[in-house]
């Protein structure tokens, strides 16, 4: 039983989804799959047909960065950026369904996340922003 | 302020951070070459033993396998570390293993799953010796002998013992003496890459290519070349992106030599990456400590003397161990103005895991003990405790008892502005209950380090071809922005915009020599290492020009990238045009700090440039009902010079102040016979962004004269007073102090005053007199009986390393893939227990049966009578139906409060209630009872049982913790399962045999969940407390009330992690239909729930708790509106 995050990342080459724990704990693997964040470490590969997969790689390239991501980098988020391709596609997931989302939603929403540099603040305000901005669209 | 410099002092962002945020940075896991093999390491799983043969024959003839390894097969060399003295580790274990998950043996495959499953043909025979598991034991007279170190008493690698000044005078004098003694245990740093290696060995030429995370390229080179007997000049780091330092990566990790040995063998490339258990049982912790602190305050509250007794837990080996003890020293020296000052402090090994690096070195924990006495000082002489620190903080000038000598210092100026931001004239005498707020200070060397080798450091800058420069540092930038701090310099030193500078760090081919990222040392050291450099590279630069243009280099100037003669406009060139005509050139140069080193013994002596300080300030309120402390604010307060880049300052800041309340209130490594049980993400619980307070982030900018543009260090800074601060925040919230860390809720819950000690009664059980008198009979007969018996007779799980997959088309289809004989086959849809506990050996299937999305399985109607939700519903599904909301908001708040949204968005609501125990013992391997069989012993009687059941075990103490169960329990719901040939309806109450034991048979498929509807006015709560939001349960309640007439007719209260089963509170509800609805008789009706109770050693707490909860979860019941169920 493969897990999707293996084919991405060792057949498909798609290493922004990154493993940090292949348990489900951390959140480092999230994806979107069908509209919704889960973690691709714990998505068995069988189900997957027919599915719309969205990964970090489907965003945009460093030249070419979605206007969260913009956000995420001038506002000092993320640290070591181990973390960053899944928080950001669980925010993806989140602003989809939530434009304006308040505090509580959003640390809702990256509870799964695990980040052990930044400590959350620049994370949560860089998201404060972007809300207030409906930026997040590109 | 900052207008006179262009790029320091100025907000900028990483220069990596597009290549992060989009995914395409290239860390170490990312990394592979042509013809790569992948590497597995075998482990001790004896904390200490002889090992008496390694035998590597079957495992080479296994599938894949091209190399493998054990310690005989490396030079007989140990690792270098801090010194002959200290060296007493192999780059593998060759006679004896000194901890569990030390590396025996090692081999490399054509794939991971061939590694893996080659493991289990690597023949290993122990003799296993007793262990000292802790430092009492390591001392004890009769202990195991872990080294053989002839020149120190037993187990102990070090020891420092030294006074300066009159200690002895100062405590004859003392108007007051505090003698406390403190403890804590080890915190881990968690990266969120794991250590790991790609190895590449060229035997023509004799090279060792190595792409790894270390914050230390230097030690990695010099460690491998010496343990693998290589020129040093045959050793290359090259330069990756790292996820993650704290520390943790601060040494050269033993994961490094073993892949490149195996590169060796095999001729081929070698990658090995540790998995996250791998990191918690080998990757090096934070080290525990015991510190005894005295101080003798005159009645003016002069510190007259302060001495302190402190024993490290060194672990199996010694890493950084020697700089745990001098963190010690110096705080216990130089933290406030102090008379004199002594220590007497010893390094211990036990066998556990070794002590390495983390945030701080110890310091915030001996802070935490400083700082906890400085509260108590206050209070004893009544002084005001903000007032008091200021009255005796650190000034310029001084020279504290250890030589150190103070230059640039705002402590006390740091302290005044956290007590104005936090407020404390205000709320001092005006708290709310539960509410505390609470002051830390710290003082920190900037730089000064262990290693001779940290007083210097050498950067290059090269002219490229393309007109760029190119900075290069052998320091490794994990995270911290210390590679643009780099660039910030050398763009402000030459005037260069700095977008037109990169860096590349690490690698030792191309970049000079340089200590690496550890001691919070870059920007001080490096940093002006690089701007010396600018310098240099300018003087070159002009001078080239200057020989090419034929006149005098002073006459050459180079500004905002362009260089020119005079004001010759035909004589000016941008660097694309310097590099046109002089092609590309590197001048390299360093910075040495020129500071005696410390005596070696003692520590004394001026021991760095300059030092920093700086003050935290803390708000938290703490829940009388479940002892939960959160923190709500922080003000941090810092003098670290001026700061060259206030974004990742401030996100240095933050990063460390949340890394502070985890060690505060939550993080420990817990240990089992050496063996952590909580080397999970789940289990050890670094903070998530649920926990993070408010952050207010000054920074009061002394202008250093030792340091870069005037900065001083700045990295640790954040983490050191934190734990510090929330313990005397909570301590003012609760009015008590608590000597060890973490701080648990528990901990809190357990000392509150209560109105009167809670009834528990277990003897009205007369099953709890057999369970106690076998509980009285663990220690000395029956854990080491059942134990010796178990390894002989117990069942022995081994994770599977693969399993078949089907995915059937239909129930019927599903069903038939059951049924089939002769083999194991488990029904998967969330997956999210079964996979995990697949790799745990919790589970042992042949074949997984995905039924995730099957139809039959799907679907929440609403009837009249009867809410129907399919057992594949996920729970986010659940959660976000208005209509289930409305009719039964405990059932959408409680599944609300599992896991995480990655988790819910797949996890099924079947799924939750069939999950297995979650014991860490059971999950983390060890032979217990559920696991090996009648024959093994209960592992939670004499381990750590924290979450344990407090009534209802037996011989198995797991708890039911699948939320759902008690919330359905009390909803009076029935599981339908379907069989090949019939469904049956089973009621909730009749679901569990135990803990994570079903009466689904193997061949059944839970469809769904039926929920009856009530008459009447129906009110509904769920409460649930654990360790962190998503966590599992340690107490929770369903409560579900239908009144008339404002009198409860009927109750159905049910129980979550108490007991093995959801448990229904049957005489609190009995309690509630004769009672009135007064609080005093809510609380004795919530106080039946834990009739019969008996608690384990160390889960009293859950008594209180679940009473508690149970009492909020009635009141809330009968304030609220009824559900229109």
């Amino acid at each position: 039983m493969t897990p999707l995050a293996t084919i991405l990342r060792d057949s498909l080459g798609l290493r922004g989804t990154k493993i940090g724990c292949g348990n489900g704990e951390c959140g480092a693997c999230t994806v979107i799959v069908d509209g919704r964040a889960i973690c691709s470490c714990l998505a068995p590969l069988g189900r997957m047909p027919g599915r719309s997969i969205e990964t970090v790689e489907s965003l945009g390239g460093p030249d070419d960065l979605h206007p969260l991501q913009r956000k995420l980098v001038e506002r000092g988020a993320f640290q070591c950026g181990f973390c960053t391709p899944g928080v950001v596609m669980s925010l993806i997931a989140l602003l989809r369904e939530r434009p304006d989302p308040s505090d509580e939603e959003v640390r809702c929403a990256l509870q799964g996340n695990l980040c052990r540099c930044s400590g959350y603040v620049k994370l949560l305000e860089a998201v404060r922003e972007i809300a207030r901005e409906g930026s997040h669209e590109r | 302020m900052n207008a006179e410099f262009k790029v320091v002092w100025k907000p900028r962002p990483q220069i990596e951070g597009s290549a992060k945020v989009s995914g395409r940075a290239e860390y170490t896991h990312d990394m592979t070459l042509p013809g790569m093999a992948f590497a597995a390491v075998l482990r001790s799983p004896h904390a200490h033993a002889r090992i008496r043969s390694v035998d590597l024959t079957r495992a080479r003839a296994m599938p894949g396998v091209v190399a493998a390894v054990s310690g005989r097969e490396f030079p007989d060399l140990k690792y270098v570390n801090a010194g002959p003295a200290f060296a007493d580790r192999y780059a593998m274990a060759r006679e004896r293993v000194r901890f569990v998950g030390e590396e025996v043996a090692a081999l490399a495959a054509d794939s991971l799953a061939e590694a893996l499953a080659a493991l289990a043909a690597i023949d290993v025979a122990y003799d296993v010796l007793p262990a000292a598991l802790d430092v009492p034991a390591a001392l004890a007279a009769d202990a195991p002998e872990i080294h053989q170190k002839p020149d120190l008493p037993r187990n102990v690698a070090q020891t420092s013992v030294a006074t300066f000044g009159p200690v002895d005078e100062g405590f004859a004098a003392a108007a007051h003496i505090l003698d406390d003694t403190f403890e804590h245990g080890a915190v881990a740093p968690v990266c969120l890459e794991t250590n790991g290696v790609l190895a590449d060995f060229d035997a023509a030429s004799g090279d060792l290519t190595l792409w790894a995370p270390s914050q230390a390229p230097f030690f990695v080179r010099k460690e491998i070349a010496h343990v693998l007997e290589l020129a040093l000049e045959n050793v290359h780091v090259r330069s990756v992106v790292i996820g993650g330092g704290f520390g943790g990566k601060s040494q050269a990790p033993e994961p490094i030599a073993i892949a490149a040995l195996l590169a060796m063998k095999a001729g081929r490339p070698v990658r090995l990456l540790l998995n996250r258990q791998e990191e918690f049982l080998s990757g090096k912790s934070d080290h525990g400590k015991k510190m005894r602190v005295r101080t003798a305050v005159a009645a003016d509250g002069t510190i007259l003397a302060r001495h302190t007794e402190f024993w490290v837990d060194n672990g199996a080996y010694t890493h950084m161990g020697p700089a745990y003890i001098s963190a010690v020293r110096q705080r216990t020296c130089n933290l406030y103005r102090v008379r004199a000052a002594g220590f007497d402090g010893k390094l211990v090994h036990t066998n556990k895991v070794s002590g390495g690096s983390y945030r701080g070195m110890g310091a915030p924990q001996i802070i935490w003990a400083i700082e906890s006495q400085i509260d108590e000082i206050a209070e004893r002489l009544g002084r005001d405790r903000l007032e008091y620190r200021i009255a005796i903080a650190n000034r310029p000038g001084d020279e504290t008892p250890m030589g150190w000598k103070i230059g640039t210092c705002a402590l006390a100026e740091c302290l005044e502005e956290a007590g104005r931001r936090i407020g404390w004239d205000e709320k001092k005498h005006a708290m709310p209950p539960g509410r505390g707020i609470g002051f830390a200070a710290m003082i920190n060397p900037s730089v000064g380090v262990l290693y001779a080798e940290g007083n210097f450091a050498c950067v290059s800058i090269d002219l490229q071809s393309d007109g760029r420069l190119r900075v290069g540092t052998q320091s490794a930038d994990c995270g911290t922005s210390q590679n643009t701090v780099m660039g910030q310099l050398v763009a402000e030193e030459l005037g260069v915009a700095p977008e037109l500078i990169d860096v590349i760090h690490m690698d030792t081919d191309e970049t000079p020599p340089d200590l690496g990222s550890a001691a919070s040392r870059v920007t001080f050291v490096s940093g002006a290492a690089a701007i010396k450099t600018a310098q240099s590279f300018r003087v070159e630069l002009e001078a080239r020009l200057a020989r090419h243009w034929d006149v005098p280099a002073e006459d050459i100037s180079f500004a905002d990238g362009v260089a020119g003669y005079r004001d010759d406009n035909e004589r000016r060139l941008s660097l694309v045009e310097i590099a046109d005509l002089e092609g590309p050139f590197r001048v390299e140069d360093r910075h040495d700090i020129d500071l005696p080193r410390p005596d070696p013994a003692t520590g004394y002596g001026h021991y760095a440039a300059t030092y920093g300080f700086g003050a935290q300030a803390v708000e938290v309120e703490v829940d009388p009902t479940t002892g939960h402390v959160q923190v709500l604010k922080v003000v941090v307060v810092q003098d670290v010079g001026r700061v060259i880049n206030p974004l990742a300052l401030e996100g240095q800041m933050h990063g460390g102040i949340v890394q502070g309340i985890g060690m505060a209130l939550r993080e420990e490594l817990v240990f089992d016979h050496g063996a952590p049980v909580n080397a999970s993400l789940i289990t050890y619980k670094a903070p998530r962004i649920q926990e993070t307070p408010e952050i207010e982030t000054v920074f009061i900018e002394t202008n250093d004269p030792t340091g870069p543009y005037g900065a001083k260090v700045g990295g640790e800074h954040s983490i050191n007073p934190t734990p510090a601060a929330v313990a005397n925040a909570v301590a003012h919230a609760t009015g008590t102090r608590f000597n060890r860390l973490p701080i648990t809720a528990g901990d809190i819950l357990q000392v509150r005053p209560r109105r009167k000690p809670l009834a528990l009664e277990p003897w009205k059980r007369p099953y709890n007199l057999e369970v106690a008198t076998a509980r009285a009979l663990y220690p000395k007969v029956l854990f080491p009986g059942l134990r010796r018996l178990g390894a002989r007779l117990g069942r022995t799980r081994t994770p599977k390393p693969t399993c078949a997959y089907v995915r059937p088309s239909d129930l019927a289809d599903a069903l038939r893939e059951l049924a089939i004989p002769g083999r194991h086959a488990k029904p998967i849809a969330g997956g999210t227990d079964l996979q995990v506990g697949i790799r745990q050996g919790v589970y042992e299937p042949d074949v997984v049966v995905d039924i995730a999305d099957l139809s039959e399985l799907h679907g929440i109607s609403i009837g009249e009578d009867v809410v129907r939700i399919g057992g594949a519903v996920t729970l986010s599904e659940i959660v976000e139906r208005d209509d289930i909301r409305a009719r039964h908001p405990m059932l959408s708040e409680g599944l609300a409060k599992i896991a995480t949204r990655q988790i819910r968005n797949v996890a099924t609501i079947a799924g939750d209630l069939s999950q297995e125990k979650r014991c860490w013992f059971f999950r983390s391997g060890a032979q217990c009872y559920k696991a090996g069989g009648v024959t093994c012993p209960c592992y939670a009687v004499l381990g750590d049982n924290r979450h344990h059941a407090i009534m209802g075990a037996g011989r198995c103490a797991a708890p039911c913790v699948a939320d759902a169960a008690p919330i359905l329990t009390a909803l009076d719901a029935t599981v339908v399962v379907a069989g090949t040939d019939r469904l049956r309806r089973i009621g909730l109450e009749d679901f569990y045999a135990w803990s994570g034991e079903t009466v689904v048979k193997p061949t059944e498929i839970i469809v769904g969940i039926e929920i009856p509807n009530s008459l009447g006015e129906t009110r509904q709560t769920y409460e649930k407390a654990a360790d962190w939001d998503g966590d599992f349960a340690n107490a929770s309640v369903a409560a579900r009330l239908i009144l008339r007439n404002g009198r409860v007719t009927s109750a159905r209260i049910s129980l979550g992690a108490v007991a093995p089963l959801p448990i229904r509170a049957k005489q609190t509800e009995a309690a509630l239909l004769h009672g009135d609805s007064s609080a005093a008789a809510l609380r004795s009706a919530a106080e039946l729930t834990v009739r019969g109770a008996l608690p384990l050693s160390g889960n009293a707490y859950k008594a209180e708790l679940l009473v508690n909860l149970t009492q909020r979860a009635i009141e809330k019941c009968l304030d609220e509106t009824p559900s229109p169920e």
